[in-house]
């Protein structure tokens, strides 16, 4: 195989820079030829490989070391410990702007940034035009830069990219910059580039990009390759990863706001399950849904019932009052609703049954529970519910 | 292959650099590169008003020569040498917002500043050979082919002073304050505003050893006396310059790939 990086467990630790005296140290023992060691360690023994046609994305968590990975990759750090092995014609991105020059002309700035890419005079005479036709700033092209726009600027950066024909291109969030008919543009200059055998190796926070032009994924965290390996697996673990944490941040706020409950649930149940068990369904099932509320001055409380995916994105809800029902009392003080999502359209997945009381006027929320349920079933359709349809043109 | 060694010396690049540098001091100025002639013109004229008009300084070595055409002829190379210096002894501090997002060669950064300013003032010192002939002072243009390489061995000297200079500035920022006056120091030091004979002879052994002196002193030579005096020290001179830019560029590459951390 046609291996184009290879970097074997690389760790990098900043020095630490900020007193005068520090520098002072470091610059020492650099001359002593040895590391300055103490400091942040922001990168601990990653190892990856990427190979000629097998695009890598690399996602993560704002700080956990991906961008100080790139630095390293395209040799703008030396990394403190570790093997770097880089082959081929590489071009990187980390920032489409670096290297412009705001008091020179735009031409001149391309120049500039042509060869600093490695470009020859001729080669960069003869894409000339694709770079001016990509960058599409007309006129402006004679302005210094600093009279254009971030958008402009952006744009002039990436088409000088698109003239370099690299083997291996590597990109930090650059697609996150730009208006959407530039990043569309951009997406698709990626595509043509993979589709002609370029490889890519890219930062973003976009799952859907990453899947979308990458086979390879590594999830970094905290400076540590916490997964690695085929696209798929990564993206959708550092999904749940991600759900899980905001599912739990919410969970911490709704105890928060709940402690010392006035209109109580005692009871929630679905189909008789109660909170321990996890019930699963077939598209198409009957749910019947039972919440029994404990009313401290014996008023009838309202009484919410709603189904949300597992990081907390509402699917669908009702609420007692807006339909003008009113709950059964089973004795002083016990209220209870019972009501049936008959035949339900969820797509097969897990959902979390949630079940609130409120005040007798529907006005402050007391009291949650929830139950985890899931949905069996085969279907290639994507979203969480089935939008009843049918297709108007057939050939 | 490691990323490091993929930076190498890129011809296109330096090339753009240097004429970035040129342009960049006279791209909004109306003369355009007419000052990089005008500059070194007009200051000659209030250096001869000064000096012969105000001072009536008189070099005894220059005979009929005059202190103007004395001072000139060896002027113009020290402003080159000492502007280069100091200007590319900050450069890599400068453009750091490059250097941390794009891995390239850093030396050529200090590299095509040195070379920028020599070619301005080249160009200037030319202006100034020419005219001081029209005002009369008989210049030895044969020996042009002779200051050239005097003039290189200044712009390599040049070179490795930016060189250690803009690495050492990265970490101890006091190299900006400190190297001005220190070249201020090494201007009298050299025998520039007046000749070498003024020194007290205890310090003209050391003075010797000053390379900036001997170039100083050859120039004047070649374009004023049409003498050669090479000896034995040429070759000395040669070597050790040679040897300074190959420490200074290891000494460069040695801390280059640490750069990012500390700019």
């Amino acid at each position: 195989m046609d291996r184009l990086v290879n970097i074997e467990n690389v760790s990098k630790v900043y020095p630490r820079v900020y007193k005068p005296g520090e520098r002072l140290r470091a610059f020492g023992s650099l001359l002593l030829g040895r590391d300055p060691v103490h400091g942040a360690e922001v990168l601990d023994g990653i190892s990856l490989e990427v190979v000629r046609g097998q695009s890598l994305g690399i996602i993560g968590e704002n700080g956990a070391g991906k961008s100080t990975l790139l630095k390293v990759l395209t040799g703008v750090i030396k990394p403190s410990r570790g093997k770097v092995e880089v082959h081929g014609n590489v071009a990187a991105m980390l920032e489409l702007s670096a290297g412009f020059q705001p008091d020179f002309s735009g031409m001149d700035n391309v120049r500039m940034k042509a060869s600093l890419m490695g470009l020859s005079n001729r080669e960069l005479e003869e894409n000339l035009d694709d770079i001016l036709a990509f960058a599409d700033i007309g006129e402006y092209i004679n302005e210094p830069v600093k009279h254009y726009s971030s958008g402009m600027v952006v744009r002039l950066g990436f088409a000088v990219i698109t003239a370099c024909k690299p083997d291996l291109l590597i990109t930090d969030e650059v697609l996150a910059v730009g208006d959407e008919s530039f990043q569309k543009k951009c997406i698709s200059w990626m595509q043509k580039f993979l589709k002609q055998g370029g490889t890519l190796l890219l930062v973003s926070h976009s799952m859907y990009q990453v899947q979308k032009l990458c086979q390879k994924a590594l999830w970094v965290h905290e400076g540590k390759a916490r997964k690695y390996g085929d696209v798929f697996p990564v993206t959708q673990a550092y999904l749940a990863w991600h759900e899980k944490r905001s599912a739990r941040e919410k969970e911490a706020q709704i105890k928060a706001t709940g402690a010392g409950a006035y209109y109580r649930i005692e009871k929630f149940t679905i189909n008789g399950a109660g909170k321990d068990e996890t019930p699963e369904f077939a598209m198409g099932d009957d749910i019947e849904v039972e919440i029994q509320i404990y009313s401290p001055d014996d008023r009838p409380p309202v009484g919410v019932v709603g189904v949300v995916r597992a990081d907390g994105t509402p699917v669908y809800g009702v609420i007692s009052d807006n339909e003008g029902i009113k709950p059964l009392k089973l004795s002083d003080h016990h209220y209870r609703y019972r009501l049936r999502f008959s035949d339900i359209s969820l797509l097969p997945g897990s959902y979390n049954l949630r079940g609130h009381s409120m005040d007798p006027e529907g006005v402050r929320l007391f009291d949650t529970a929830e139950m985890v349920f899931s949905v069996a079933g085969n279907t290639k359709e994507v979203g969480y519910i089935r939008l009843p349809h049918e297709w108007l043109d057939q050939d | 292959m490691t990323p490091g060694k993929n930076k190498k010396i890129n011809g296109v690049f330096f090339r753009n650099l240097v004429i970035h540098q040129v342009k960049q001091d006279y791209l909004e100025n109306i003369t355009g590169f007419a000052w990089l002639i005008l500059q070194p013109l007009i200051l000659l004229a209030v250096y001869s008003f000064v000096f012969s008009t105000i001072f009536k300084a008189r070099i005894p070595e220059a005979g009929d020569i005059g202190f103007v055409p004395y001072l000139a002829v060896a002027f113009w190379p020290w402003i080159a040498f000492s502007e280069a210096v100091i200007k590319a002894s900050s450069s890599i501090t400068s453009n750091a917002a490059l250097i941390g997002k794009v891995a390239f060669a850093t030396e050529q950064i200090p590299l095509a500043t040195v070379t920028a300013t020599f070619l301005m003032h080249v160009t200037g010192y030319l202006a100034v050979l020419l005219v001081l002939q029209l005002m009369g002072t008989d210049i030895h243009w044969l020996y042009l082919s002779l200051v050239v390489p005097v003039i290189i061995l200044i712009w390599l000297f040049a070179c490795a002073i930016a060189l250690f200079a803009s690495a050492i500035q990265v970490f101890i920022r006091d190299v900006a304050q400190i190297l001005p006056p220190l070249m201020m120091f090494w201007f009298f030091t050299t025998p520039i505003l007046y000749s070498a004979s003024y020194l007290p002879a205890s310090v003209q052994g050391i003075a010797e050893w000053n390379p900036m002196a001997w170039f100083v002193a050859r120039l004047r030579e070649f374009l004023l006396l049409g003498e050669i005096n090479l000896d034995w020290k040429a070759l000395i001179i040669v070597l050790l310059i040679g040897l300074f830019c190959w420490l200074s560029i290891r000494f460069f590459r040695r801390f280059s790939g640490h750069f990012e951390d500390f700019l």
